[in-house]
């Protein structure tokens, strides 16, 4: 899996977002902190498309952004920040199978994977529950596994845990750990970036630190807190 | 049809739903108190536009007639639709589309707040009363197989608690519509 | 908040005849009624549906919520008959109306809702070979109307309880426009998120 970053300016009429980033990402553990309104979202959801950049562009493993964003939307998941608003179907099970759907497969091969996925993350039990009945964290919980299903070649989390409680942060903090795939976490939630391999520091549009997590985050904390 | 549009459709037709099952209000000098569905029809139209407006209430109707009580009192099902009542319900896809085409025209197109407030009743008037009693009481005249006038008769002490509402959808779309601007871009 | 449909899961006759059928029979059966006058005849069909909604099994509870409202209309609707046309008329006109609607009733107690969509789906096909309507996007706008209508009920609580908070008495018209912001946020939100898995 890798990312590029080619002098990419996301810009919108008031203000500018993103002031020519340039970027290589290939590690399996990726973090991104910075201020509100730095610009981490706006960085992380040029990943898949959801912002074409203004100027610039984005690659994933080859694919640009503003050319092919179905192929990178496979390519990429997206886990957001509110876990209720991103199970759209009534019965959890129903939300996974609408998320296959774009891949046309079988119904049996569908169902297997909804089981698999669900299993994984030990919410197998919510299957068939009315989505409105789950706690945030199986929220999230459930929000993973519907991007899981896709098979994604890497999954960005938005801020996962920001609108958790403690327990539910713990569950969300160690399905990330275990994830046999690329990710890269948006957090204000420091501790959950602790052991990864690289660590991006967002400050008013630009990368202001980029380095392994222990001095990235001591400038953080000296320079945005 | 972007998913935004798909989106803004069916949570509107939830939110009718939740505006239909909330108490029924009671107003002064109104014998009966009003329930806030029409309140829902009538804001669908004026902040969605007239074609997602009146997608949102025939997406709230069919929800209805599959069989959801998601009618006032927790009523639902066919039984409503083939009742004396059952037209002021047709009348409401209609009404809230009407409603939408005018709140676009005048309410957006006003050079100050008192003209665009003022639009957007006149929108939910005509299209939340006008409109809906236009199909509601011909269809009562032909289910009780009264005249037309009588049946207009019939539902005339409705009248009053469908302006106040009409008032109070009108003063929430412009409210909300400065905050958060969304008919401005309807398909 | 749930919205549990009015469907009683039961086998009676009623039960097992297709929903397509039944509504087939429903609409024929309202056209036939508002031709008929004599009030023999519109007795006898509301007698046949007040049958066929006992052998659905509808609970007292649930039948007498479908019917409160009605009978309140009922009631002014059998009051201006006799003022307009006297008493002789009223029988007919009360007895067509809960003919009508005791089969109606009938037909949404022992028809799945999932059956009628079906029968929906087939009825707009036309529409959708037309470039018209797209299927995929009706039901998911239904799916999604289901989903949210707890979460939005939920809000409008939170909301209620706020205010009360603040010792704000119950005005409900209050609530009405953070409940209608806090949808237009979520559209945006889920908007984002569908499209992010397609």
């Amino acid at each position: 899996m890798l990312i590029e970053f080619d002098q990419v300016v996301v810009a919108t009429p008031h203000s500018q977002a993103l002031k020519g980033v340039s970027l290589t990402l290939s590690q399996r553990r990726i973090g991104v902190v910075g201020p509100n309104g730095a610009g981490k979202s706006t960085l992380v959801k040029l990943l898949n498309g959801l912002v074409l950049p203004t100027a610039g562009r984005v690659l994933v493993d080859g694919l640009d952004t503003r050319r092919d964003p179905k192929a990178v939307r496979r390519r990429v998941g997206f886990v957001f920040q509110n876990p209720e608003n991103q199970i759209v179907y009534p019965i959890v099970r129903e939300d996974l199978v609408f998320g296959l759907k774009p891949l046309g497969l079988e119904a049996a091969e569908c169902a297997r994977r909804v089981g698999a996925r669900l299993d994984e993350l030990g919410v197998a039990h919510l299957a068939d529950r009315a989505s409105h009945t789950l706690s945030g964290g199986e929220c999230q919980l459930v929000a993973l596994a519907s991007v899981l299903v896709m098979e994604p070649a890497l999954v960005v989390f938005d801020e996962p845990t920001t609108q958790l409680d403690l327990r539910n942060r713990n569950r969300v903090a160690r399905a990330i750990a275990a994830l046999d795939r690329p990710a890269l976490v948006v957090s204000h939630d420091l501790e959950l970036l602790h052991d990864f391999d690289r660590v991006l520091v967002v400050a008013d549009g630009c990368i202001a630190a980029d380095d392994a997590p222990g001095p990235a985050l001591r400038w953080y904390r000296e320079h945005c807190a | 049809m972007k998913t935004r549009d798909t989106v803004l459709i069916a949570l509107f037709a939830a939110l009718i739903v939740v505006l239909s099952l909330m108490p029924p209000i009671p107003l002064p000098a109104i014998p009966v108190p009003v329930t806030l569905q029409t309140l829902g029809t009538m804001l669908a139209g004026a902040m969605l536009g007239p074609l997602r407006g009146g997608l949102a209430c025939l997406l709230y109707l069919l929800l209805a007639a599959i069989g959801l009580p998601v009618l006032p009192g927790g009523r639902g099902g066919l039984g409503v639709f083939f009742g004396p009542t059952g037209g002021f319900l047709a009348g409401m896809a209609l009404g809230a589309c009407v409603t939408g085409w005018l709140a676009r025209r005048a309410a957006l197109g006003a050079r100050n707040a008192g003209l665009a407030v003022a639009g957007y009743v006149a929108a939910c008037v005509v299209g939340g009363i006008v409109v809906v009693y236009a199909v509601g009481i011909p269809w009562l005249a032909v289910v009780t197989q009264m005249e037309w006038s009588k049946a207009a008769l019939a539902v005339a002490a409705f009248v009053p608690g469908d302006l106040v509402k009409a008032v109070v959808a009108a003063w929430v779309a412009w409210r909300v519509e400065r905050v958060w601007p969304v008919l401005r871009e309807s398909p | 908040m749930m919205i549990e449909p009015l469907y009683i899961n039961r086998a009676s006759p009623l039960h097992r005849l297709p929903a397509a059928l039944k509504l087939a029979l429903l609409v024929a059966a309202g056209a036939g009624l508002v031709a008929v006058h004599d009030a023999r005849w519109l007795g006898l069909a509301a007698a046949l549906a007040a049958l066929l909604v006992w052998s659905t099994g509808v609970g007292a509870a649930a039948l007498w919520r479908q019917l409160r409202g009605l009978l309140w209309v009922l009631a002014a609707i059998g009051v201006f008959t006799v003022a307009f046309q006297g008493w002789q008329a009223a029988p007919a006109v009360l007895l067509r109306i809960a003919a009508l609607v005791g089969l109606a009733l009938a037909v949404t107690l022992s028809t799945r809702s999932s059956d009628l969509i079906a029968v929906c789906e087939r009825a707009l096909r036309p529409l959708q070979r037309l470039g018209l309507l797209d299927a995929g996007k009706v039901a998911l706008a239904l799916a999604l109307a289901l989903r949210f209508v707890p979460e939005i009920w939920r809000h409008y609580q939170e909301i209620r309880e706020a205010q009360a908070a603040r010792g704000l008495a119950r005005h409900p018209l209050a609530l009405i426009v953070p409940l209608v912001v806090r949808t237009l946020k979520r559209a945006e939100q889920v908007a984002q998120a569908i499209d992010a898995r397609s």
